[in-house]
């Protein structure tokens, strides 16, 4: 008997069982698909994770420092940073974020920094200075930043990220516009490339203002986050641990554990990704873990399949070897069949699989495209057929090894 | 001599109290083209018997010669392949498999034989043709009445073309007009030279056959030529 005999017999054999053929493939379905979704799924999370560090640029200490006694924190750390000299601080800004509700308008467009139904048409606004872009990873696009003067005298203008520009401006150059915000005029003097990271476009919805007209827009005029940006990965560490260490001197730990005469602390996002990392790692192997056991158990299920078929069958075995079947194509028929219902149980679970990591990249990481890796497929497709023939090796065995007169006698 | 057993046991359970002995020191000698019928009661080791003589079972001790060759000193594989050539076996409950067509069925001992994709379908409808079954090639066993089964089974016995055609009451499920077609088939092949074993509990069946062998106990009893052409 040929093989080209063995995989028609084979295929012909599960096409008359569909129902039973089909429970035994679900369990390759299930552990294949499962496989490739939790891959897929930790692999377009750390991608993400990854993208959003690449887009925060690298070597950024930032700081958060808050005092109770009412110094000015900004002085003092512009102070401080600055003794560092430019082998360690490329720049130094103020960061921060207003979360009051600010309407921005232009030729009857009008956007708002709280909509929280439409999170893609949501506004971030920044008070920062002329290091800005520098700090935060963006290139200009046309214009210019923010300027020493525009702090200074308290200029009203803005440079717009290329979100909010584009919803603003469409296609048109937004230098020498005028834009407003809360109903009060903001020219823009330049905006900035978009990042174009997938899953954080909102990034990109930034409006930077001079940190000087703070005391306009919020109503807390305290300037208490800043970002520092370095230029070496050890001159990160080594600002990060200074600027740390300043904090801890400024406001001191008491017996509870609590910082005194406010707050300080200091992140460089290297460590950060560091851990992030770390931590992709280890969910990669408890994840892998748990669908490995899944496949597993498929296995399991179609190795009692393959041993319910064979007692099932025994008299079929015990009529192909009375008219002279050898043992190995009895082996051969078994395995082929196992094999061939792993392996289309193993294609469905791939086509599932993906279909399955689609829709999770769509509903999970934000309309992330999530293909899955291709390595991934071809070996839980492998695994799944490799399975298969283990696991249909020993019932295949056990049923080729039959005396045809004990195997006829079965009913 | 085509078929020589020489002090055939068959013994289960050996040595413990519930030891039974299927076949208890057997000779027989079956020449080509003969036609035997190897009658006995139920329980007298008939079936056994032919078990033995289709190396569907191993004896337990004894000798078996088939053409020349030591059976009981073949491998697995060796007597596929007799099962496979030289032996058809026709079952009393024609053993068709059930999820094949009747010409899938006639042609699986070609399959396993190795004969060619072009020729074995050919052959196997020429089988087929020999029992009358042509018309229902592409039925399933369930489609067919007990006596087209048999033929169908017929058909597959003899698709290798096998010198021996070993027949474990065939008839045993047919009513007596199939059940007479069946035998003047089998008959038919007689004639044309094959050997034929039949093995039946009825007297009057047996009575087709040229030489009566009659067990009883595992043991033979009695061994005598039949006159031809009886009628039952």
């Amino acid at each position: 008997m040929n093989l080209f005999q063995a995989f028609k017999m084979a295929f012909k054999s599960i096409a008359l069982k569909k129902t039973r053929s089909f429970l035994t493939m679900l369990g390759i379905i299930i552990g294949v698909a499962s496989v490739v979704i939790m891959v897929s799924v930790v692999a377009g999370q750390n991608k993400m994770q990854m993208a959003y560090m690449e887009m925060q640029g690298n070597n950024i200490v930032e700081v958060n420092a808050y005092s109770q006694t009412g110094q000015d924190m900004d002085q003092i750390i512009n102070d401080y940073v600055a003794t560092m000299g430019s082998d360690l601080v490329v720049g130094l800004t103020p960061n921060i974020q207003l979360y009051n509700e600010m309407i921005i308008r232009y030729g009857g467009k009008t956007f708002s920094t709280q909509n929280w139904e439409r999170w893609e048409d949501m506004i971030q606004v920044v008070l920062a200075n002329d290091k800005y872009g520098v700090c935060n990873n963006y290139q200009l696009a046309s214009g210019r930043e923010l300027s020493y003067l525009d702090m200074e005298t308290e200029n009203n203008v803005c440079v717009l990220g290329s979100g909010i520009k584009e919803k603003l401006f469409n296609y048109t150059d937004p230098v020498g516009e005028t834009i407003t915000i809360n109903g009060l005029p903001y020219l823009v003097v330049g905006w900035y490339q978009s990042k174009s990271v997938q899953g954080w476009e909102e990034v990109d919805n930034v409006i930077v203002l001079p940190y000087t007209v703070n005391r306009t827009l919020n109503k807390n005029s305290d300037i208490n986050q800043w970002k520092v940006k370095c230029p070496t990965s050890s001159a990160t560490s080594e600002v990060q641990l200074r600027l740390q260490g300043f904090l801890d001197g400024m406001f001191p730990v008491d017996e509870n554990g609590n910082q005194q005469g406010g707050w300080g602390n200091a992140y460089s996002n290297n460590t950060w990704q560091e851990h992030a990392q770390e931590s992709a790692q280890m969910q990669a192997m408890v994840m892998g873990g748990i669908a490995a056991i899944s496949l597993l158990v498929g296995g399991i299920g179609i190795m009692n399949i393959m041993l319910v078929t064979v007692t099932e069958r025994t008299r079929e075995i015990g009529i192909r070897k009375a008219i002279g079947a050898e043992r190995r194509s009895i082996i051969a028929q078994f395995l082929i069949e196992a094999a061939v219902i792993c392996g289309i149980g193993g294609i469905l679970g791939i086509l599932i699989g993906c279909a399955g990591s689609l829709i999770a990249g769509k509903f999970l990481l934000q309309g992330m495209i999530l293909w899955p890796d291709q390595g991934i497929v071809l070996g839980a497709f492998l695994f799944s057929v490799v399975l298969g023939v283990i696991f249909g090796m020993y019932p295949a065995v056990k049923a080729s090894g039959l005396q045809p007169v004990v195997a006829l006698r079965a009913e | 001599m085509l078929i020589e057993i020489k002090d055939i046991y068959k013994i289960y359970n050996e040595g413990k109290e519930s030891e039974v002995r299927a076949l208890d020191g057997v000779s027989l000698q079956i020449d080509r083209g003969e036609f035997v019928a190897i009658v006995g009661q139920s329980g007298s080791g008939k079936s056994t018997m032919m078990n033995v003589l289709g190396c569907l079972d191993i004896p337990t001790y004894g000798d078996y010669l088939l053409d020349g060759t030591e059976v009981t000193e073949l491998s697995d594989r060796q007597l596929a392949r007799i099962r496979n050539r030289e032996i058809g076996f026709i079952f009393q409950g024609y053993n068709l498999i059930q999820e094949l067509d009747a010409l899938e069925n006639v042609t699986l001992p070609l399959i396993y034989q190795g004969v060619s994709v072009f020729e074995r379908e050919d052959r196997a409808m020429e089988a087929l043709e020999r029992v009358g079954m042509a018309d229902r090639a592409h039925h399933r066993p369930s489609e067919m009445s007990g006596g087209q089964q048999q033929r169908v089974a017929i058909a597959r016995a003899i698709a290798t073309h096998p010198p021996i055609i070993m027949a474990d009451e065939p008839t045993g499920a047919l009513d007596s007009k199939t059940g007479r077609h069946v035998l003047s088939i089998l008959r038919d092949l007689n004639t044309e030279g094959s050997t034929i074993i039949l093995i039946t509990h009825d007297d009057g069946i047996a009575a087709q056959a040229k030489r009566r062998v009659r067990l009883s106990d595992g043991k033979i009893v009695s061994d005598e030529a039949l006159k031809e052409g009886a009628v039952v």
